[in-house]
């Protein structure tokens, strides 16, 4: 293979729980390539070599990889971290166990809270106080610090996570701290301080961030290490990234410090993806929709900005470790593919959240499946074509899937298969469309003024049907749906976020401050993009004030201006809060005062995007066939055309009902919906409304 | 197993029906967020002490929002009904927003403030929003619960009876001036109001919609056919209790010289009928633990029912709860009711305790019992002269189970998604300092499977003002949290008080006004033991002593087990075990 004289093939390779995914992209041929390995558990990284060879890419040929992971996710869920301590200012030594004290399973009297990442017997107190204006109430001595130095010593700590009260207000005892141990223990321990990661006032979920960050700090750098010397053995001489929950990429290095960054990398890439999807498309306004075999996956974009949400559980709510860190804004539902449905004890059809996954998978795969799924339902249905799945790969068990409607369920409820069939896909449609609803309708926007973007192998088969139900008027089918988090990952920009508490009433606020602190998180951001080798032109900043009604707890992130800073224009500033509260909530106290709570700033380092060529359609008619499918009368099946997606040329227009298929997903079109063909490949499809 | 629901409608179509089963708890759970994020009043952010709900004209829950506080599980259906008696089904338009908390209905502290809409179609009112929140402040002789100087309702605060504060959208400006100027924070209640107004709103809007999509006939019959499924889940499980009558009782202690509380319970089981009978427990008396409510009754079913479906109006139609007129739990207007839910945490208890008889193998020993410590100081800030209240509640241990220690420091039966203050909120909104947040060391009831452990809260106030002094016991003092077969019961609650210019904490005299630099110390109760804790394996005992969770000295005393340094001494502890056997046996009779 000849090595071009400009390395311009980008690759992004997406570890998730079973499989992962490669995808790459030749700038110089515009060619884009994929493949897909299994998930290697044992060490997370083979998978990335796997992959690339599968495709027949080398690191040296690459001008960059992005790299996203559940390795860190995985460390935390199968409590296999470091063995760490937990420093705290005196007197807060149980806060992490006591945690909110809260039972979200209301009516469970057999309830568990979240177990502890760190047990008492290595949680350390430190003689150190900090008030709640900053003023230092008790000193941390060196004495002290060396003391807490040999206690860490002392218990055989391989990460030590600290965290004091008020240490967003000003973190110098935390660094005093830090440096000591660093310097005491050497490179051998892990530490991590709370102000190096969140500076947002509430100790319990502060010291839980904390503690998860030093708890998979040692593994996961050391599994990024492991990548980049293998990279540096191979001569890859590009750009390494690791992507992060946020929806951003980070450098290697800062990965290193922040593994807590990553936790919640797996679904992000498909928005991302959506986001700049839709943009290049002319759809500022997106809903992604990411159905796979196990969940489906939601989130709102709104001007071409992906939602974030500030914070979130680690192993669910319930009895799960609260993260303090930004988040791409996604509701997760149990309704996938592989959903199972079943009749419960009092006699009630009910779908998921059991999943046959992938092993044994639904019936019709043929695997040992007996329980009927979503997916069995749309071969069923004729929807799903059983010898075409997988560009015919794997011919599916449509008569065993039948079978299975009819006797686990249709012979209960006296139901014809058909009616089964069809009543599953309508119950995960019904499903679907209630978590849609959660990241629209429930955060105030309408989602007729949306486009809904649908990935995942499951995404397009049941795309029409959710957006109808929401009055969408426009569906999205991207190239590559069912490699579409790998894509997104490959047109991640480089994103860092930080926050500080900064607690007044608004119209107290010291603007100067305000600036300066601002200014200050910018330091910090401007160090993590240059960390990232961005050149100054592709640098930008948001910044962002969370706000509240005075009494409220709940804030509300609006994005503010440096003129607004400058000037001062808290008058414009409660304009907008105002007018997102009303949006959000349905109702807004115009004169009420506000408070000011956190500052936030978003780094952002732009990346070269990737601009997909035009399709061409390849040889023969793209029509190959008909079938019978149901679509809205389960007695009456009704003769669909059947159309290959490779073979439609760009600015083809179909009308339904029809199916159009590709090597991984099926789209299914209805009666009055109409499909064009876009320059670049994705089928942009008009919504019929009923 | 495969018992069909009573009543099913014949020509609803099963897919249909799961649609909108899953559909309607949405509603209620979207009314919640929005109630809790917009809420000015950490009552209703924190505590969570509120309950959204729709319900049907005849006062039937169509579904309920889960998570907050557990005792709102009942009582809303007496406050539809009231209003339906007062306006008469024809006496609602739409745009009409009524106010209710009079206790000779609702039956609960007056704080607990009851917001709802009527939801009409074509004149006709097919449902009704609900929010009942609690309010700051509702005036009477003092804020929040404390109204320990009552002497009768009116000194309890405002007595809202089923009134209009809207009359077709059309605002009361009148009355709501006349509630503004008569309670002690009106920024924060009338904020929590337009709140709750707004999750009320949202509600029916959002149940219109349904109607919209299904029909209304559809929406109407679903729902009856999903109380009906609800009751045969219900069945199912009280099916798989063995039948018999069981009893347990309990009591909580009088306040200031004023009688006790006995909580005597009586449960039957008959195949998939449950009765619980509270005829027994005190009847009302001339302190403030009186109310008029089934939630004990109702938090405990659900626990052994369903305790993680959806709540609605068949999640207790195949339960049958006693409570006679005149009865604590069934008060006579006028009566004091400002801890109208103080005995629950104990009623729940006793509850599942009568059941530790028939379903050993589900039963946890006690929990503490109470609804936790109070935390509360209050003042006016010298600075900004404003009042303030810093607030929090600090929770107790829950009880050893069946094959597992018991919770440490986790809200009560009675309080759910309740969360505690932080420490560096309290700090950045109120001039008090936190000094300490910790587990309580030996207050888990030594058991096999030890009690959870309670909590041990101490702060400083910076300026003057009130600290709330309860005990956080709830008056179980000496009726501590129990232990089941074997097991020994938790600590007690108490609270501690330390003026700047004293040395020692002591128990609070007096109404807690104080001066700055005074130190409170709230310390609550651990859950009982499970088991004999002479069958506790030496090396779990032996963790917990290094964890700070169990002391030597209880160690020996408690578990018979030797610790030398980090070790169990194995010899010793042998020894100590078959003597401290041996005695048992020679005490037992």
């Amino acid at each position: 293979m000849n090595i071009p004289p400009e390395k311009r093939i980008h690759i992004a390779v997406d570890i998730g729980g079973t499989f992962t995914d490669l995808v790459a992209f030749d700038e110089s041929s515009g060619r884009l390539s994929q493949s897909k390995a299994l998930t290697t558990p044992a060490e997370f990284s083979r998978g990335v070599w796997d992959c690339l060879g599968k495709a027949q890419l080398q690191t040296k040929d690459a001008a960059s990889l992005v790299h996203g992971s559940t390795v860190a996710i995985n460390i935390a869920i199968e409590k296999t971290g470091a063995k760490t301590a937990l420093v705290v200012t005196a007197g807060t030594k149980d806060v992490y166990k006591i945690g909110r004290q809260n039972r979200p399973d209301a009516y469970n009297f057999l309830f568990h809270r979240p177990q502890p990442l760190v047990p008492r017997s290595r949680t350390i107190e430190a003689n150190e106080r900090l008030l709640v204006n900053g003023e230092v109430s008790v000193p941390l001595t060196e004495q002290e610090a060396t003391r807490i130095g040999n206690a860490v010593k002392e218990s055989g700590a391989q990460s030590v996570a600290i965290c004091f009260l008020h240490s967003y207000i000003d973190p110098n005892h935390e660094e005093m701290l830090a440096r000591t141990l660093r310097s005491m223990l050497g490179s051998s321990v892990y530490v991590t301080a709370s102000s190096e990661i969140v500076r947002e006032y509430r100790e319990y979920e502060r010291i839980s961030t904390t503690v998860m960050n030093a708890y998979i700090g040692p593994k996961t750098s050391a599994y990024i290490g492991r990548i980049e010397s293998r990279l540096e053995n191979e001569g890859f001489r590009g750009k390494f990234l690791i992507m992060q929950s946020n929806g951003g990429a980070m450098s290697p290095n800062a990965a290193k410090m922040l593994p807590v960054a990553m936790m919640e990398s797996g679904p992000v890439g498909g928005v991302l993806a959506a986001a700049q999807v839709g943009k290049r498309l002319g759809y500022a306004n997106v809903i992604s929709f990411d159905m796979g075999g196990t969940t489906a996956k939601t989130s709102l974009i709104k001007d071409s900005e992906i939602s974030i949400a500030q914070g979130y559980h680690i192993g669910g709510y319930a009895s799960g470790h609260p993260v303090a860190f930004p988040v791409v804004d996604i509701i997760e539902i149990g309704a996938g593919g592989g959903s199972i449905a079943w009749i419960d004890e009092i006699g009630a059809l009910r779908l998921g959240p059991k999943s046959a996954s992938s092993s044994p998978g639904p019936i019709c795969y043929g695997l040992g499946g007996t329980e009927p799924t979503v997916t069995d339902a749309n071969v069923v249905l004729g929807r799903i074509g059983a010898t075409s799945f997988l560009g015919g790969e794997m011919p599916l068990d449509a008569k065993g899937a039948e079978n299975g409607m009819s006797t686990r369920i249709g012979a209960r409820l006296g139901m014809t298969a058909n009616e089964v069939a069809q009543g599953i896909v309508q119950i995960a449609v019904a499903k679907m469309s209630l978590a849609v609803r959660g990241v629209s309708v429930e955060r105030g926007y309408d989602p007729r003024d949306f486009a809904m973007l649908a990935s995942g192998g499951a995404g397009p088969p049941h795309a029409l049907a959710v957006a109808r139900e929401l009055h969408i008027p426009i569906v999205i089918i991207p190239n590559l749906p069912a490699h579409f988090s790998a894509l997104g990952m490959l047109m991640s920009d480089i994103r860092h976020d930080y926050v500080r508490t900064y607690y007044k009433p608004l119209v107290d606020s010291d603007f100067g401050e305000v600036r300066a602190i601002l200014t200050e998180l910018g330091v910090l951001g401007s160090q993590a993009l240059a960390d990232a080798d961005v050149p100054n032109g592709a640098r930008s900043e948001i910044w962002w004030m969370d706000l509240r009604y005075v009494g409220q707890e709940f804030c509300l992130q609006i994005p503010v201006s440096r003129e607004d800073v400058a000037s001062g224009n808290v008058e414009g500033i409660r304009g907008r809060f105002n007018e997102v509260h009303d949006r959000r909530f349905g109702h807004a106290s115009l004169h009420e005062p506000l408070e000011l709570v956190n500052l936030r700033l978003t780094s952002l380092g732009a990346r070269a995007k990737i601009t997909f060529p035009a399709v061409s359609a390849s040889a023969g008619d793209a029509k190959v066939g008909t079938r019978p499918v149901i679509l809205e009368d389960a007695a009456h099946p009704i003769e669909c055309p059947v159309y290959r997606r490779e073979r439609l040329a760009a600015g083809s227009r179909l009308s339904g009902p029809c199916i159009i298929e590709e090597y991984a997903s099926t789209t299914v079109l209805f009666a009055g919906d109409v499909l064009t063909v876009a320059p670049t490949g994705e089928l942009i499809i008009e919504v019929a409304q009923r | 197993m495969n018992s069909k629901p009573k009543g099913t409608a014949a020509n609803l179509d099963p897919v249909t029906l799961e649609v909108i089963r899953n559909a309607l708890p949405a509603i209620t759970a979207e009314m919640s967020v929005d109630l809790q994020r917009t809420s000015y009043n950490m009552m209703i952010y924190e505590v969570q002490d509120y309950c959204t709900a729709l319900l049907d004209p005849e006062g039937r829950l169509i579904s309920q929002n889960i998570g907050g506080v557990s005792h709102f599980v009942a009582d809303l259906g007496v406050v539809i009904r009231a209003g339906v008696a007062r306006y008469g089904t024809n006496g609602f338009k739409s745009g009409d927003v009524l106010l209710h908390n009079h206790q000779a209905t609702a039956g609960q502290h007056l704080n607990n403030v009851v917001i709802y809409v009527p939801v009409l179609i074509d004149a006709t009112v097919v449902a009704f929003a609900v929010v009942r929140a609690h309010w700051v402040d509702v005036g009477g002789l003092s804020t929040g619960f404390g109204a320990d100087q009552a002497t009768d309702p009116w000194n309890e605060g405002l007595q809202f009876d089923n009134l209009k504060i809207y009359d077709a959208d059309v605002p009361d400006e009148q009355l709501l001036r006349f509630i503004r100027d008569n309670i002690r924070f009106p920024d924060a209640s009338m904020g929590d109001m337009r709140s709750q107004l707004a999750a009320c709103r949202l509600g029916e809007r959002r149940f219109l919609d349904l109607i919209a999509r299904y029909g209304r006939d559809v929406v109407e019959r679903t729902i009856k056919t999903i109380y009906a499924e609800t009751e045969a889940r219900c069945r199912l499980a009280v099916e798989k209790i063995p039948d018999g009558t069981y009893r347990a009782e309990a009591y909580i202690d009088g306040r200031k010289g004023q009688l006790g509380y006995d909580i005597k319970v009586e449960v039957t089981v008959r195949g998939s009928d449950m009765v619980i009978d509270l005829s027994n427990c005190s009847p009302q008396r001339e302190g403030p633990m009186n109310g008029r409510t089934f939630a004990g009754a109702y938090i405990a079913y659900k626990a052994l029912t369903a305790p993680l479906e959806p709540l609605n109006e068949g999640a207790f139609a195949a339960l049958k709860v006693i409570i006679p007129e005149g009865n604590m739990m069934m008060a006579k207007f006028p009566a004091l009711m400002a801890a109208w839910s103080g005995a629950l945490p104990t009623v729940v208890d006793t509850i599942w305790h009568a059941f530790a008889l028939a379903i050993p193998e589900r039963i946890p020993a006690a929990h503490s019992g109470s609804l936790g410590a109070a935390f509360s100081f209050s003042g006016i800030d010298p600075v900004s002269h404003k009042r303030f209240v810093a607030m929090s509640i600090e929770s107790g241990g829950w009880g050893g189970r069946p094959g597992e220690d018991g919770q440490d420091v986790s809200m009560s039966v009675c309080q759910g998604d309740v969360r505690n203050s932080p420490i560096e909120t309290i700090e950045l909104k109120t001039p008090v300092m936190v000094l300490e947040r910790s587990l309580r060391c030996d207050s888990g009831g030594a058991g096999k499977f030890r009690g959870g452990l309670g909590i041990q809260t101490r702060a400083r106030s910076l300026v003057a003002g009130r600290w709330a002094t309860q005990n956080g016991a709830g008056g179980r003092l000496t009726c501590l949290p129990w232990g089941l077969w074997g097991g020994k019961p938790g600590r007690a609650a108490e609270t501690l008080i330390k003026g700047a210019d004293e040395a020692e904490f002591h128990v609070p005299a007096g109404t807690g006004a104080s001066s700055a630099g005074t130190e409170i110390l709230y310390r609550t109760a651990g859950g009982g033991g499970w088991g004999d804790p002479l069958e506790r394996e030496p090396d779990a005992v032996l963790a917990d002593v290094m964890e700070g969770y169990v002391s030597p000295q209880a160690a020996r005393a408690e578990y018979g087990v030797v610790i030398e340094g980090t070790q169990v001494d194995r010899p010793a502890t042998q020894r100590l075990r078959s003597q401290r056997k041996a005695d048992q046996k020679g005490t037992q009779v």
